[in-house]
């Protein structure tokens, strides 16, 4: 072989860039990457979950990058053949849509040890769900003297211009809306009757929020009293001194599957699949069940206690009676039509 | 390379200068947006059938374009109520000594030291119901029940003028400060009084500035995600919220990008007339 200047540059410059962009050589050689949410959750999973993983697997490497459901579908989406997440976490509607866009892989159930004791609700073929986020009525105690007991208290006189809801653009809100069209007579593929409630609900309306991480705002600034609340986002106001309390309404507390999915092309299959077992482990669900994280668990093994035992439910047994799950697959067909609905009708 | 020029002409800019930042925008600006709207040519979320129908169903929707209407409006309410707090402030900068100028430039860029999340934060305590506002006036008296201030109109162009204050002002500044101050005395002696001589002198002089001012405040008021939706609540709908639902909360893409090219043009077109007014007012200066 000749070596002269140009094959000597040539030969250099490739080696610096492979050294400035190490992507450029082995997508395999990378990490696991495992796509949380922002905010506590992603505190709680690097706090519990990311231990848990790398104590089992040998000190894997494995990176979290939080994002929000429609992110990590649209990165995912970006790159199919080479995607640049391992583990999606996902809201039941943004679920549907990954598994109908064909960008997860079914699970491994097979080989799982511990899907088999998950409870029902949480066994899902393209991905379980490891955690479940539960919706009821969060109140102040100092403003209602007697704790609500059902989602229509919401319409009580007393509540004029104190009551405070989100649009349907959350899991929270549209979710919530199918449960008042529910108690009304309808269902998940008729929410008229919710749209009707919510007409009846104007008198006592002080805020439409944009998000559920804005009506805690309006907790705080006294702008509103009562309204649909998610079980762990209150117990964070709580913790910082927030006069809130959450109740689990007698029609029963809404409870969205947090699924978690292996990304199809995932170079790094066989970890993720690990990551998820660690996620499903009881050791892991007992931890995140207790403060400050206040987690529902989903696996049957796991005793209840603490303040999730006092509010929500004792055992397995107790949390299905006490919980409704909610047809997804049904919502997602004609989300778009209740939102524009919303958008129209809904105006205080 | 063939030889260089014999003499170069010193009238003329070398484009080679521009070329880094130029590139710069190509890539990472006129590209995305012809991509954005080559989606929004399509007619089905998945972008494969061509198509005016996503143009069509904004065009031929009155909710829709009651969303751009009340946009466009909000963007006008704000920028009137910046144009008539900030000028003064302008016109007090330059009539004032040194120290104090200090104080009034620190004062009008203070907002922009602290970030837009944070000011509108401090805007939802003013205005809450237990807010500073609703506190001062029932301690007063004046009110029994506390005032809906939070989630309105009201407070969403309250809110943006202020955070958007600094744009109208700082234009404002610099365009009084062209202003020969022998002009007013001229103005003065001839026998106008100090309106006329504002109206007849100071106010024409100074459009430049009102111009910049205004065109800078609308665009930055129109597409103030936050504040809007911070301060707004869930039921107002604005053109940015109305945008970020189509395209994050329902995946339906091509029509969020025919929303966004929509409502880029609404915005090039009161730009365009702040701009002609620009270039009146220039002429108008100058006679």
């Amino acid at each position: 072989m000749i070596l002269n200047r140009r094959s000597l540059m040539t030969t250099a410059l490739t080696l610096g860039a492979m050294k400035a962009f190490p992507g450029l050589s082995f997508a395999q050689a990378r990490p696991l990457v495992f796509a949380t949410f922002t905010g506590s959750w992603e505190e709680a999973h690097k706090a519990v979950l990311v231990p848990a993983f790398r104590k089992a697997n040998a000190d894997a490497a494995m990176v979290l990058d939080p994002m929000l459901s429609v992110d990590q579908i649209a990165k995912v989406n970006a790159a199919k053949a080479n995607p640049p997440i391992d583990v999606m976490l996902h809201d039941p509607g943004p679920a549907l849509v990954a598994v109908g866009q064909d960008l997860v892989e079914p699970y491994p159930v097979e080989k799982s040890a511990y899907y088999k004791d998950l409870i029902a609700e949480a066994q899902e073929p393209m991905g379980p769900a490891p955690f479940f986020q539960v919706v009821g009525l969060t109140y102040n105690p100092e403003a209602v003297k007697t704790p609500p007991t059902s989602w229509a208290d919401l319409w009580k006189p007393e509540f004029k211009g104190r009551v405070g809801i989100t649009n349907l653009n959350s899991t929270l809100g549209t979710g919530w809306l199918v449960e008042i069209a529910k108690m009304r007579g309808g269902s998940e593929a008729n929410v008229d009757p919710g749209f009707k409630a919510l007409e009846e609900l104007k008198p006592n309306l002080a805020a439409v929020a944009a998000n559920p991480g804005a009506l805690a705002t309006l907790f705080q600034q006294g702008q509103i009293d009562i309204s649909p609340g998610n079980f762990n986002a209150i117990q964070i106001l709580k913790a910082r001194g927030v006069p809130v309390e959450f109740v689990a309404p007698k029609e029963g507390a809404i409870a969205f599957k947090t699924t978690i999915h292996i990304v199809k092309n995932s170079p790094n299959r066989e970890l993720a699949f690990k990551l998820i077992e660690a996620a499903l482990m009881p050791e892991v669900q007992t931890t995140l069940m207790n403060p400050p994280y206040l987690i529902v668990p989903t696996n049957s093994k796991v005793a209840m206690g603490g303040e999730i035992a006092r509010v929500l439910a004792k055992d397995t047994a107790e949390l299905k009676k006490k919980f409704v799950f909610q047809d997804w697959k049904k919502i997602n067909e004609q989300r778009s039509a209740w939102i524009e609905r919303f958008n129209r009708e809904i105006k205080i | 390379m063939g030889a260089a020029p014999a003499a170069r002409d010193v009238t003329s800019y070398g484009m080679g200068l521009a070329a880094p930042l130029a590139l710069f925008f190509l890539v990472f600006f006129v590209a995305p947006l012809l991509q954005l709207f080559w989606l929004s040519l399509h007619n089905d979320t998945a972008g494969l059938h061509w198509g005016l129908g996503q143009y069509l169903h904004f065009l031929t929707d009155p909710f829709s374009l009651g969303v751009l209407g009340s946009t466009l409006l909000l963007g006008a309410e704000v920028t009137a109520v910046c144009l008539v707090l900030g000028f003064p402030i302008a016109w007090l900068y330059q009539r004032v000594g040194p120290k104090l100028q200090t104080v009034i430039i620190l004062i009008v860029l203070l907002p922009l030291l602290t970030s837009v999340v944070v000011r509108t934060f401090a805007w939802i305590v003013i205005l809450g119901r237990q807010g500073i506002i609703n506190a001062t006036l029932q301690s007063l008296g004046l009110i029994d029940t506390p005032l809906k201030l939070l989630y309105t109109q009201f407070g969403v162009v309250i809110a943006l003028a202020q955070v958007q204050m600094p744009l109208m002002t700082l234009p404002l500044i610099t365009a009084l400060g062209r202003i020969d101050p022998n002009l007013d005395d001229a103005s003065c002696s001839l026998g106008a009084g100090s309106w006329r001589t504002f109206f007849r002198i100071v106010l024409p002089l100074s459009l430049p500035g009102v111009i910049a001012g205004c065109t800078l405040t609308y665009a930055a008021a129109i597409t103030a995600f936050i504040t809007q939706s911070l301060i707004g609540g869930g039921q107002m709908l604005f053109m940015p919220m109305y945008l970020y639902q189509q395209a994050s909360t329902l995946q339906n893409w091509p029509f969020a990008a025919a929303i966004s090219i929509i409502f880029l043009l609404a915005v090039l077109a009161v730009v365009s007339v702040f701009t002609t007014l620009g270039r009146m007012s220039r002429g108008y200066g100058g006679a």
